[in-house]
């Protein structure tokens, strides 16, 4: 596999009259990644991409791609190829004049079109179909179509804009998977815009979080999920439990937070603020639903958590209690479903333990919208 | 401004957006803004030999206005009360056939709009056929039915309503079926549009809650398609009290159009700054009367033509 | 009961209203066949085709189609190039503006055609005049402020087709094109355009038809290029004839064929839309004639009127009025005759009370071949008018001005007389 192309934004700044739709981006994507935005609708992500494809110009800093600045270069001169969210297949050309599109744009010959596009028909695996319209292909195959016209053009650099939000939920999870090998196979770079933490988790080896215009963080899947850099993070991606409230004491890698709810719970300083809390700081603990157990009654101490809970629900391949939180947020504790038996609580107080590796403590900040 | 160019550059490419954007002030201040300003200007000047034009005697004047007012100077009347008196006439027939057209297409626009089926599309096209003829071959052909030995006459003397041929253009009958005729089309389209776009389940809810036909017309249809309607009227009666056509064929002998005047002005007595001024006139009245009416009946401009 | 009542009422308005559309029309139509010099319906005399040969050999009328379709066609290529671009920069101009742009560009379509006219000419003229230019240079010339002053206002109606469609395009799709590498040319010709396609082909027609049509405008600029329109109204100005019905019933008998041929498109570009969904594929051009036909009542109607035409085509060459025409010829020279008769007698008693009265001075009355005051309104007819009548009545000239189809003649003639008799 060739090492790809690779894409930098250097101190990005994207304006739209006062607005700021792009504070100060900094990203390194190395050549072959699939790379993934993370972010809610709004956060400027698909800014970023538009940037990145040219059909915007940034208003401060720099867009490289394979070393070289793109700034002033045209949609249509840069090495990228951008697969829209709403695909944006041409209604009046058949599929293999849709797929062949940049070909003819490059003059080259109906036959040496027709060709290709049976090339990348197989390899999208809808052999025979070229002849149809795109209104006539159900949304994957669509889809397929749209990944086919873009690598047509032979891009460096692949950008893909919520590709999958208009599939039903079996298609969306099969086309991750599909998308994720199509990556592996023609070793081009993938940056991928999503709001779904799910497609970004499995798909991508590096995640930006985005939120209001700033990226919160920059790493691979498990980083962003066990470690999160910010308040935002730890709560847009995957459930979380927060409780809020002050650095009592930081023992090294470790914090004392005197909460709000619960007394003074123990946990660990996530690698990004590593001797960045101190003393008095405002700040918010995070412990995922799956870091939860329940501790036999009456133990007490900081990795102890009391709670009322409201009510309980069976998932299948979990059991999740939901017990009273704070500031009307719940605390939900999912128990993996191994055969035990479960025992109702709804109405009763619990006690829950965790492990210190498990609580990660962050500066407070604002929280991912539900 | 800069900022919309660049924008607009970027979007467009520079050929393509360089044709649009001339193409788009050729015709907005080429072809619409600045040919009403000049003519504008030239109502206000003498009526001069051509090698006089921007001479010493091209100064700015009233008197083109005044002359429609007052009639020529020293013509022994106080008002000019001919030109006045088509002037009104015209306003008032543009007015009232208006009112007849649209108490004539409602209906059949909200039966368009409201019904579905095959003859539909074959009303449409019925309605459309006539509006590829050319405007005074529609004349006409109204003519040929109003003319005092036309059909309509030879049924009428014929089945004995009448014991002798009535003069239908001598009567403005014609001239007012012939301008109504004419713009039949332009009142139903708007109309029919915004009906097409109301949803039946509204109408089915009023008869549900027991609404009589007339008060579900009056309290949800009419309401509803108020743009529709003001769109076809403004059109109707701009056209209407404008149109030359049909007054120059089916007026009757007695009974000059406004626009009529104008063209004598510019054709027979040569004087294009007086008809200028009198375009000028019909142009700002017709528009004050319109918005006015659109105020009065709370609609807005941006309606027109949707 | 109220029901069927309201029923009734209903198909009773339809066929009022359809009536007033498409009466006209027809009786206008019916006139092209009928013999008599002026163009009526009723009484039916002969059947003839000679006004269509009447209508072919009129070089004015053949001078102005050919005028009318060279405005058309220069007004077809700049007002749906203008339209076009106003309709895209209607879709991407900021909101602040949009409304004055948008007031500014609709405003055509409700000016005036006189006053779109008027300005057109005292607007180019003016820049004739800065530039120094004669009369006889580019800007004054017919051709083009016709095709200047009708593209105002038409470019405003293809604007509307056309804007209708665009707000349905997608601007991604021009996105996509550039992305994949074409210019913003490419993209415009290959992906915008196909895509506006059916709505340019509709405000091309539009376009052709409104300035087939136009007077209003047309009549303050067209100069050494008279159009139909302008040649029409000439001849209805100041006496018509059949051979008008004749050219009337051809654009009809076009317009009618023109729309049944489009609707039957239409109908077959579905069927085949529908086919291809079904997951056949069948072959466009495979689409057999029975199989074109087949629950396309346009499409059998299309057919039905071609047939008719090549049908009365092939009779109007074999046929011949000319039997008919003298026996009618010989019924009105009796009745006519008759009515001589009868007017003598009526002068002969009114002359021996004027003279009972006056005596001489009826003697020079009576001398004259028309006498003009006989009516109340007698001089108001145009004598141009009245000699395209006299050739059926030739033997009753008196009789046709009692007779009273007279003031259908041009009333713009009688306008202006009568407006100096009622200053």
């Amino acid at each position: 596999m060739s090492a790809g192309v690779g894409v930098d934004l250097e101190n990005l700044w994207i304006r739209f009259g006062d607005f700021v739709a792009v504070r100060d981006a900094n990203v390194h994507i190395k050549g072959g990644d699939f790379f993934s935005f993370l972010g809610p609708s709004g956060c400027g992500k698909t800014t970023i991409l538009r940037a990145v494809s040219g059909f915007l110009d940034p208003s401060e800093g720099k867009v490289l791609i394979g070393g070289n600045n793109m700034i002033g270069i045209g949609p249509n001169k840069r090495p990228t190829a951008l697969i829209f969210q709403n695909l944006a297949l041409f209604p009046l050309m058949k599929v293999w004049e849709n797929i062949t599109f940049s070909m003819e744009i490059r003059g080259a010959s109906s036959a040496e079109r027709r060709k290709r596009a049976d090339e990348l028909l197989d390899m999208i695996a809808l052999p025979d179909q070229g002849d149809k319209f795109p209104s006539e292909l159900s949304g994957g195959q669509r889809q397929r179509v749209a990944i086919a016209r873009a690598l047509c053009a032979e891009p460096d650099v692949l950008l893909l804009d919520e590709p999958l939000s208009a599939l039903d939920l079996k298609l969306r999870q099969h086309m991750r998977t599909e998308l994720r090998e199509i990556q592996k196979r023609v070793g081009i770079t993938f940056i991928y815009i999503t709001h779904d933490q799910g497609e970004a988790l499995t798909m991508s080896d590096d995640i930006a979080v985005m939120r209001a215009g700033v990226i919160d963080q920059i790493g691979d899947g498990k980083a962003i999920y066990n470690d999160p850099a910010t308040a935002f993070a730890a709560s847009f991606v995957g459930e979380n439990n927060v409780f809020r409230g002050k650095i009592k004491q930081v023992n090294g890698g470790e914090a004392l937070i005197s909460t709000n709810r619960s007394g003074d719970l123990v946990a660990r300083i996530s690698s990004a603020n590593q001797g960045k809390l101190n003393v008095g700081d405002d700040a918010m603990m995070f412990i995922r639903p799956e870091a939860l157990a329940i501790a036999p009654d009456g133990a007490s101490g900081d990795h102890f958590v009391t709670a009322n809970v409201t009510h309980e629900e069976f998932e299948g391949n979990s059991y999740n209690i939901f017990s009273e939180g704070e500031g009307g947020k719940e605390i939900k504790v999912s128990i993996p479903n191994l055969g035990q038996s479960f025992e109702n609580h709804t109405g009763q107080s619990i006690t829950l333990e965790y492990e210190t590796k498990n609580a990660v403590v962050v500066p407070a900040g604002e929280l991912a919208a539900e | 401004m800069t900022g919309f160019l660049k924008e607009f550059f970027n979007r467009n490419g520079i050929g393509v957006g360089a044709i649009m954007l001339g193409l788009v002030l050729f015709w907005t201040i080429g072809l619409i803004v600045l040919p009403q300003l000049s003519m504008l200007d030239f109502s206000f000047r003498p009526n001069l030999p051509p090698p006089e034009i921007g001479g010493p005697k091209d100064v700015y004047t009233l008197e083109n206005y005044k002359y429609l007012v007052f009639g020529p100077e020293g013509g022994g009347q106080d008002y000019n009360a001919v030109d006045l008196r088509v002037f009104y006439r015209t306003l008032i027939a543009a007015a009232l056939v208006t009112i007849f057209n649209l108490i004539l297409c409602y209906p059949i626009s909200y039966y368009l709009g409201q019904s579905e089926g095959n003859h539909i599309r074959i009303f449409a096209l019925m309605l459309i056929i006539p509006y590829w003829i050319n405007e005074i071959l529609r004349a006409f052909a109204l003519r040929i039915i109003f003319g005092e030995t036309g059909v309509l006459n030879t049924v009428l003397i014929g089945s004995g309503v009448f014991d002798q041929p009535f003069d239908f253009i001598r009567n403005d009958i014609a001239l007012y079926a012939g301008l109504g005729y004419a713009y039949i089309l332009l009142m139903i389209f708007p109309m029919y549009n915004v009906i097409e776009s109301l949803d039946r389940n509204q109408i089915e809810a009023a008869r549900d809650l027991g609404a009589p036909w007339w008060r579900i017309h009056w309290r949800v249809v009419i309401p509803y398609a108020k743009p529709g309607i003001s769109s076809g009227c403004t059109m109707v009666f701009m056209l209407s009290a404008g149109a030359l056509a049909a007054p120059q064929i089916l007026g009757g002998p007695s009974s000059l159009w406004f626009t009529q005047l104008i063209y004598q002005q510019f054709n027979d007595n040569n004087d294009w700054p007086q008809g200028a001024a009198y375009a000028v006139v019909l142009l700002v009245t017709c528009i004050a009367l319109v918005l006015a009416v659109m105020r009065l009946f709370k609609v807005n401009m941006g309606d027109i033509g949707k | 009961m109220n029901n069927k009542i309201l029923r009734i009422s209903i198909w009773v308005y339809l066929g009022l209203f359809f009536a007033y559309l498409l009466g006209p029309l027809v009786i206008m139509s019916a006139t092209a066949f009928n013999s008599p010099g002026f163009p009526r319906a009723t009484p039916w005399e002969c059947l003839t085709f000679e006004w269509f040969g009447a209508l072919f050999q009129d070089e004015r009328i053949l001078n102005g189609i050919w005028n009318s379709v060279l405005v058309g066609l220069g007004t077809v290529t700049l007002s749906v190039a203008m339209g076009l671009a106003g309709a895209l920069m209607l879709t991407q101009i900021s909101a602040k503006v949009r409304s004055v742009y948008y007031t500014i560009i609709i405003a055509p379509i409700l000016i005036p055609g006189v006053v779109l006219g008027i300005s057109t000419l005292v607007f180019w003229d003016r820049i004739n005049r800065m530039l120094g230019l004669g009369a006889d240079s580019f800007l004054s010339n017919g051709l083009f402020l016709t095709i200047i002053g009708q593209s105002t206002f038409i470019a405003s109606y293809c604007m509307l087709v056309l804007v209708a469609r665009l707000q349905r395009y997608d601007m991604v799709q021009t996105e996509a094109a550039l992305d994949l590498g074409a210019s913003h040319a490419q993209a415009f010709r290959k992906i915008l355009l196909p895509f506006m396609r059916p709505a340019i082909a509709s405000a091309g027609v539009l376009a052709f038809l409104a300035s087939f049509e136009n007077y209003n405008t047309t009549t303050f600029t067209f100069g050494e290029y008279p159009t139909l329109t302008i040649e029409l109204a000439q001849k209805v100005r100041y006496g018509i004839t059949p051979a008008i019905s004749a050219l009337a019933f051809i654009i009809v008998l076009l317009t009618v064929f023109g729309a049944l041929a489009n609707e039957a498109n239409i109908k077959r570009k579905e069927r085949i839309a529908e086919a291809r969904k079904e997951g056949a594929l069948p072959d466009v051009k495979g689409i057999s004639l029975p199989g074109f036909l087949r629950g396309n009542p346009a499409a059998v109607l299309l057919v039905l009127l071609a047939i008719g035409t090549i049908t009365v085509v092939g009779t109007a060459t074999a046929y011949s009025p000319a039997q008919c025409i003298a026996d009618v010829k010989e019924t009105k020279r009796l009745e006519a005759e008759q009515r001589i008769q009868e007017l003598r007698a009526k002068r002969e008693a009114d002359r021996a009370k004027q003279k009972a009265e006056q005596g001489e001075e009826a003697e020079t009355q009576q001398s004259t071949p028309k006498p003009s005051n006989n009516s109340g309104f007698g001089n108001v007819f145009a004598p141009t008018t009245l000699s395209d009548d006299e050739e059926e009545g030739a033997e009753a000239p008196e009789p046709s001005n009692n007779s009273g189809f007279g003031n259908v003649f041009d009333p713009d003639a009688l306008q202006e007389d009568d407006q100096s008799n009622s200053e």
